[in-house]
């Protein structure tokens, strides 16, 4: 398991979300659950792009370490 | 919808799926549409007339859910919840159903009527989804109105649909009937059923487990958190995990069941790299995003320069032959001689010399909407966010920044996306330092005449200026009265798609047309004003010595001899730019007898050093009395009176830096 912020190009799950409640629910509004396949289109540094079928998502660094995938 | 004319009909949806576009086609009005999240910041209200019958329709901010984070989110979440509209059109995105339908769902639970119009089917099309709207409508007993509202389709099957509206709700939905925490549901329910306020029980237990809880005042009318508190535990004793969670991947369990039966895949989505992701991969590039995105700041320079310049040569030369007949004209008529000097030298020099930049102004916004339509704007937010962070914001921030190189009103009134207060202050308090469009005349004017051979460079350098001032007080403003940490970015991406060429020319259209309009009312009356002072009192040279104005500008004059500009026109224009800022043009058109003149008038006032000084002035002093106002509006008077202070000072204190650092130079 790697924090989105330290995982490259890729296919990954989303295992977990270790944020406050406000960031959990957000993502999940936005489509991004815990047990997803998502790929890593632009990873770290900087914000990373995260893609779930048609959406893209940035993410900032310091929130992109706070979800774990794998 | 039938006999009653005052049918409320709201528009919601997520963000970017195009609930504008459905709104301007219904309503016949062009409010401005963009491919980025959260340009429509406010609710706005537009009237729709069929057969006879008149319905008020009103476009509102995108949101996600029901929870709201963003003042913009709560003003959407707000009306569906609390002004009970007669009908709901959900626009929804059938490239992104799945998540659109989290949204949905929600909203079916309030039982009002609600009709989706299922927009972007072109886009769902191409990449292979198969949608079977019958089976969707069957399901969730709702009528669907496929879409494609860029280009006007299904607006008529649309319309109709909301005129046959038969006003009967729809089934009670409710996706949690079989769920094994029914019973807890219901056990809420029947706690909270004597306090709510008109929404039905189980839509309101609903919230309240998903742990809304700036929710709760909107719907219920008596604080019996506690008591509820003590249930939720037992069903998360009871399931093994938070209750919200629980409830998000029951609804997603639902969504996926119901996508699995409605839409058929028949390429794999989710391994598709699209051509967004390839150009991704280079415009938000660690290393060339910076760079490129400069690079299209420069460039969009460049063309107002080189393509508005000869454009505006050609409508200066027409108001000095209009200046010049209309006096011998006026005169055959036997018009008085005041007459005479207020339309050559009042409204055709004054007016004129601030519409002569129209063509720079237009070409300006017809670029920014084109990166508007395109998509770049979400990923400029994105390039930022490292160096905004150094300011303690951040990506998110930047849209609004940009937004004011346009206008700092609407730039203002664009951050209410942004989710922590802190941050959105911070962003009110710089925004005004964003050379406006109003400041460009300006430096058009004085560039043209100080700066010709490196206009470009010379007007791009007081943007990039006002970009850094802005980031080093947005610092010291943090330091000073914000110690919070920065909230973390999560901003969609929109895919990029070819500008539809209306869409960007009806967005500069409206843009500049309120230009055009300042033109005829504010900046008329600023610059009639100074004619009617530099003409009294009667039988003094215009605005010579003696003139009215010259005692006004000649009181406050000496205090900018230290910054380069100490002769009194100049302190009229500033005094007169107070009210919008193209009127310090207005001011110099009128009191030196139009922009034929200033040529070769102006370098007898000003070095190429006080003009830059005087630039910098106009950038930063004073924004104007509506970005004043928006600020007093969107952060409240003591921020407003702040940035009236903090804004004169810095440009005072700048000027005079510039100014007499520059002189041990040259």
């Amino acid at each position: 398991m790697v924090p989105l912020s330290f995982a490259g190009i890729g296919e990954y799950t989303i295992k977990s979300v270790r944020g406050g409640r406000g960031m959990r629910r957000r993502l999940i509004s936005m489509g991004i659950n815990e047990g997803d396949k998502i790929r890593i289109i632009k990873p770290a540094p900087g914000p990373i792009i995260i893609a779930k079928n048609n959406i893209r998502i940035g993410i900032g660094f310091r929130m992109a370490k706070r979800i774990f995938v794998i | 919808m039938t006999e009653s004319s005052n049918n409320k009909i709201a528009i919601v949806g997520n963000p970017n799926a195009g609930k504008s576009t459905v709104f301007n086609l219904l309503t016949g009005s062009n409010q401005v549409v963009g491919n980025w999240p959260g340009v429509t910041v406010e609710r706005k209200e537009g009237k729709f007339v069929y057969g006879g019958i008149k319905n008020n329709i009103i476009d509102l901010p995108g949101i996600y859910s029901l929870s709201a984070n963003s003042i913009d989110e709560k003003i959407a979440r707000n009306f569906i919840v609390k002004d009970n509209p007669d009908l709901i059109v959900v626009v929804v995105d059938a490239v992104n159903l799945e998540r659109n339908l989290y949204l949905v769902t929600q909203i079916l639970e309030l039982n009002r009527n609600v009709i989706i119009a299922l927009n972007m089917m072109d886009s769902a099309e191409s990449i292979g989804l198969e949608i079977d709207q019958n089976k969707l409508e069957n399901i969730l007993n709702i009528r669907i109105i496929p879409m494609v509202a860029n280009r006007g389709k299904g607006i008529e099957e649309l319309k109709k649909a909301i005129m046959e509206y038969n006003g009967k709700f729809h089934d009670e939905f409710d996706i949690f009937k079989n769920d094994r925490i029914n019973n807890d549901i219901k056990e809420i329910e029947n706690l909270i059923n004597p306090y709510i306020k008109n929404f039905p029980p189980r839509f309101a237990a609903l919230r309240i487990l998903e742990e809304d809880t700036d929710f709760l005042g909107l719907i219920i009318d008596k604080d019996i958190f506690k008591d509820i508190e003590q249930i939720k535990l037992d069903v998360e004793n009871k399931i093994g995990e938070e209750i919200d969670t629980y409830i998000a991947e029951h609804r997603y369990g639902y969504i996926h069941g119901l996508y699995e039966e409605c839409v058929e895949e028949t390429i794999d989505i989710n391994k598709r790299i699209t051509l967004s992701d390839k150009i991704d991969k280079v415009l938000i590039n660690r290393i060339l995003g910076i760079p490129i995105f400069l690079f299209f700041l420069w460039l969009t320079f460049e063309s107002v320069f080189k393509i508005g310049n000869p454009i505006a040569g050609v409508i200066d030369t027409v108001f000095g032959f209009l200046g010049d007949k209309s006096g011998i004209l006026l005169a055959a008529i036997g018009s008085p001689e005041w007459i005479i000097s207020l339309f050559k030298d009042g409204i055709i020099a004054g007016v004129g010399s601030v519409l002569v930049f129209f063509p720079n102004i237009f070409i300006m916004f017809l670029i920014f909407a084109t990166l508007e339509d395109s998509g770049y704007m979400a990923r400029a937010a994105f390039v930022m966010d490292k160096f905004m962070h150094k300011i303690g914001l951040h990506g998110k921030s930047f849209i609004p920044l940009i937004l004011g190189f346009g206008c700092n009103v609407p730039a203002i009134m664009a951050t209410r996306t942004l989710e922590n207060d802190k941050d959105r202050i911070i962003t009110i308090l710089i925004n005004p330092l964003m050379s406006c469009s109003a400041r460009l005349p300006i430096y058009l004017m004085i560039t043209g005449i100080f700066f010709k051979s490196n206009q470009g460079a010379i007007v791009f350098s007081l943007y990039l200026f006002g970009v850094i001032l802005a980031v080093v007080l947005g610092r010291l403003f943090k330091t000073l009265f914000f110690r919070h940490k920065a909230v973390p970015l999560i901003m969609e991406l929109p895919p990029y798609r070819l500008p539809s060429l209306r869409t960007v020319f009806q967005g500069a259209w409206n843009r500049s047309k309120l230009f055009i309009k300042k033109a005829g009312t504010i900046i008329f009356t600023g610059v009639v004003i100074i004619w009617l002072l530099s003409y009294l009192p009667v039988g003094v040279s215009y605005a010579g010595e003696g003139s009215l104005i010259s005692y006004i500008g000649k009181f406050i004059a000496p205090i900018f001899t230290p910054a380069g500009y100490g002769f009194w026109q100049a302190s009229v224009a500033l005094l007169f730019g107070v009210v919008a800022k193209e009127i310090v043009v207005g001011a110099f058109g009128t009191l030196f007898g139009g922009t034929d003149n200033l040529g070769h008038i102006l370098p007898q006032y000003f070095t190429a050093l006080s003009a830059y000084s005087f630039m910098l002035m106009s950038l930063i002093y004073f924004p104007c009395i509506a970005t004043i106002g928006v600020i007093k509006q969107e952060a409240g008077i003591k921020w407003a009176l702040f940035v009236v202070v903090y804004s004169i000072l810095l440009a005072y204190i700048v000027s005079i830096l510039f100014y007499q650092i520059g002189n041990l130079f040259i």
